[in-house]
């Protein structure tokens, strides 16, 4: 049972994981995107449809990580160049994923797609207890393990990581030293929605196999959302998103055991443990808050 | 003119605000903008845009039938139009009508079902609309709790806090208020006779635009004319001030938090006590989201919302009636809403250069 709930928290919780992993790219440079949301389920659509007309997968990944890109793309120029209220563009975008993704994927609910499927690792996943819960999976989550540190990497280890770092919290340093904070903002926000899409890709593609309207369900919601729990770090985000997902798996575990819970509370748990673990973490720190987020968080930022 | 000035005092209106001398045309430009862009939109799935929003005028201002649908879905709208307007203008962002409209009318069905139906109406239905107002203003007192306890952002907990809301309600419907009559249907008792909204003849339409207009009016007064209205723009334009002023910015935000969900909870009871009769796991869904739309739409002036809930109420009615005659679904109409308020968005700052 442990097993299953901990494969299945991989599983579930890779979307959100993807998701938070960009959210975290953008906030690094100081833009929150509740848009994410949008671009998830743009993801999940695009990818989902290029799937069904080409039978290729990664095709679809790709695709779907570029739907969520051209969305974020709308946050980044109202954002960043309009000057519009950043909490406010991201959820307008929300409004409009669910709006476009119900709209084009009216056509698509019915569809059946071969899409990825779990793919065990020959050696590694006849590790007793591990390799089934860690080896035996779709590649889009093989792809996620190794992105995290990959992430981490380039945040913490790398020039780039440096001026992203930067942009959130010092910007005035940047353009002393000859660049243009607003250009690694918008690749920032570009690069969180491509995540996010792919996110959504691994959703509708790899995990569930099938596209319902409105099927992300608030995981972008959640996805930002652990990304202020993470504290703005790619592991804790991680490990955040696992969280979730194992609330989720949870959902499938208990009903299948047939105890008398109602399903209603098991729905709640993913997003009441999401608050509770925010409540409890935000309370303590308020440091490690980029700079330019903050100002964001407290409404003193330009409107 | 005066009341423009005290929209700029809010986040999103600042830029706008400071327009005032520029004609009212361009203002007028910039909301037609995007229906001109759904319009062409709708041409590309073979819908006359031009006949759409003839039928859309004619169906609303054409019999009393449709003028009282529209102002049927206007009702709750102001409402939580109201309750997204009030916090922006303490500076706050509330997305959670959604969740406190739902919450709120998980209550008044509550004491409807339970409590109230022996009463006579003159009774019966004020405690019923106490009942929906409690009920939003617990479910915004978690968000309030949450961002003044554990400095969570008011936003991203009240927009979680709606998916909890949904699934609070459908634990009930399926389960303690489930209506033992209804074969297995998820939803709860009728509540009773007495209780319910009086109609207007020949309508649908029932006295709950009449509550939401006062609403509208008190919370205008209030913001425009009181010393607490005063301190609540104070803290929305500068909270530095405010703090330094000796406000207790906390309770403020508490206090302006909970207003906003009682508000979106009163919306809550009139849909069941107007139109419903019974909670069901969808009453009221998107009317928090549109409520949303609608304020940022009128730049958190109470008055102008509610001309943009009417202009919001005739879209959802016509988004109904292009579902069945064009078989566009009425998601559409989100897009239409989504360019709204990407153009509101994108212009505000670009206006005033």
């Amino acid at each position: 049972m442990i097993t299953d709930i901990l494969t299945g928290a991989i599983r579930s919780g890779t979307s959100v994981m993807y998701a938070s992993q960009g959210e975290l790219i953008s906030e690094r440079a100081g833009v929150i995107n509740l848009g994410t949301e949008g671009s998830m389920l743009c993801g999940a659509l695009g990818g989902f449809a290029v799937t069904v007309w080409t039978g290729n997968p990664w095709l679809g990944t790709l695709a779907g990580g570029l739907c969520g890109l051209l969305i974020s793309m709308i946050h980044a120029f109202l954002v960043l160049t309009c000057g519009a209220n950043q909490l406010a563009t991201g959820l307008t975008i929300m409004f409009f994923g669910m709006g476009i993704t119900s709209f084009f994927g009216r056509g698509f609910v019915s569809e059946q797609i071969v899409g990825f499927n779990p793919v065990p690792i020959p050696l590694l996943s006849e590790i007793p207890f591990l390799g089934k819960v860690l080896f035996n999976h779709d590649p889009l989550t093989y792809l996620s393990f190794i992105l995290v540190p990959l992430l981490w990497y380039l945040l913490f280890r790398t020039r780039l990581g440096v001026i992203l770092r930067a942009t959130g919290e010092r910007e005035d340093v940047l353009f002393a030293s000859g660049i243009n904070p607003q250009l690694i903002r918008y690749a920032a926000v570009l690069a969180g929605g491509f995540l996010a899409g792919v996110g959504g890709v691994q959703l509708s593609v790899a995990f569930t196999h099938s596209w319902v309207e409105n099927m992300v369900q608030g995981r972008g919601v959640v996805a930002v959302a652990l990304v202020i729990f993470a504290s703005w770090l790619p592991f804790r985000a991680m490990l955040g998103a696992y969280l979730f997902g194992a609330a989720q798996a949870l959902q499938l575990t208990v009903q299948q055991t047939g105890l008398g819970i109602s399903p209603f509370f098991l729905f709640m748990v993913p997003y009441i443990l999401t608050l509770a673990a925010l409540y409890i973490v935000e309370r303590k720190k308020r440091s490690q808050t980029p700079e330019a987020l903050r100002k964001v968080f407290t409404g003193t930022s330009a409107g | 003119m005066k009341q423009q000035a005290a929209a700029a005092s809010t986040l999103a209106t600042r830029p706008l605000g400071r327009n005032r001398w520029k004609p009212l045309g361009i203002q007028a430009g910039l909301i037609a903008a995007p229906f001109l862009l759904f319009g062409l939109f709708l041409m590309f799935y073979d819908v006359n845009p031009i006949s759409l929003y003839g039928s859309m005028i004619s169906s609303t201002f054409g019999d009393l039938y449709g003028f009282g649908e529209v102002l049927i879905k206007a009702t709750p709208i102001i409402l939580t139009g109201l309750a997204a307007a009030l916090p922006a203008r303490a500076g706050m962002i509330n997305v959670g009508g959604e969740g406190q409209l739902a919450i709120g009318a998980l209550f008044a069905t509550w004491f409807a079902v339970f409590y109230l139906h022996s009463m006579p109406f003159w009774l019966g239905i004020p405690l019923m609309l106490i009942a929906g107002a409690l009920g939003g203003a617990t479910w915004a007192g978690i968000t309030a709790f949450l961002k003044v306890r554990g400095n969570l952002n008011e936003t991203i907990s009240s927009l979680l806090l709606n998916y909890v809301a949904v699934f609070t309600v459908g634990f009930f419907v399926h389960g303690l208020l489930k209506d033992p009559e209804s074969f297995n249907w998820p939803f709860s008792p009728e509540i009773a006779a007495t209780l319910r909204l009086p109609i207007v003849n020949g309508t649908r339409l029932h006295v709950g635009i009449v509550i939401a207009l006062a609403l509208v009016a008190v919370v205008w007064y209030v913001l425009k004319y009181t010393r607490l209205g005063f301190r609540i723009r104070v803290l929305g334009s500068n909270n530095l001030a405010a703090e330094r002023a000796g406000f207790k910015v906390s309770w403020m935000q508490v206090g302006v938090l909970l207003a906003a969900g009682a508000l979106a909870g009163v919306a809550g009871m009139i849909e069941i006590a107007g139109i419903e009769g019974r909670l069901r796991p969808a009453t009221g869904a998107n009317y928090g989201y549109l409520g949303f739309l609608a304020a940022w739409m009128a730049w958190n002036s109470p008055i102008r919302l509610v001309f943009t809930a009417f202009i919001l109420g005739m879209i959802t009615v016509a988004g109904n009636s292009l579902e069945i005659s064009s078989g566009l679904p009425s998601s559409s109409v989100h897009i239409l809403m989504g360019l709204v308020l990407f153009f509101l968005l994108g212009i505000g700052r670009r206006f005033s250069r």
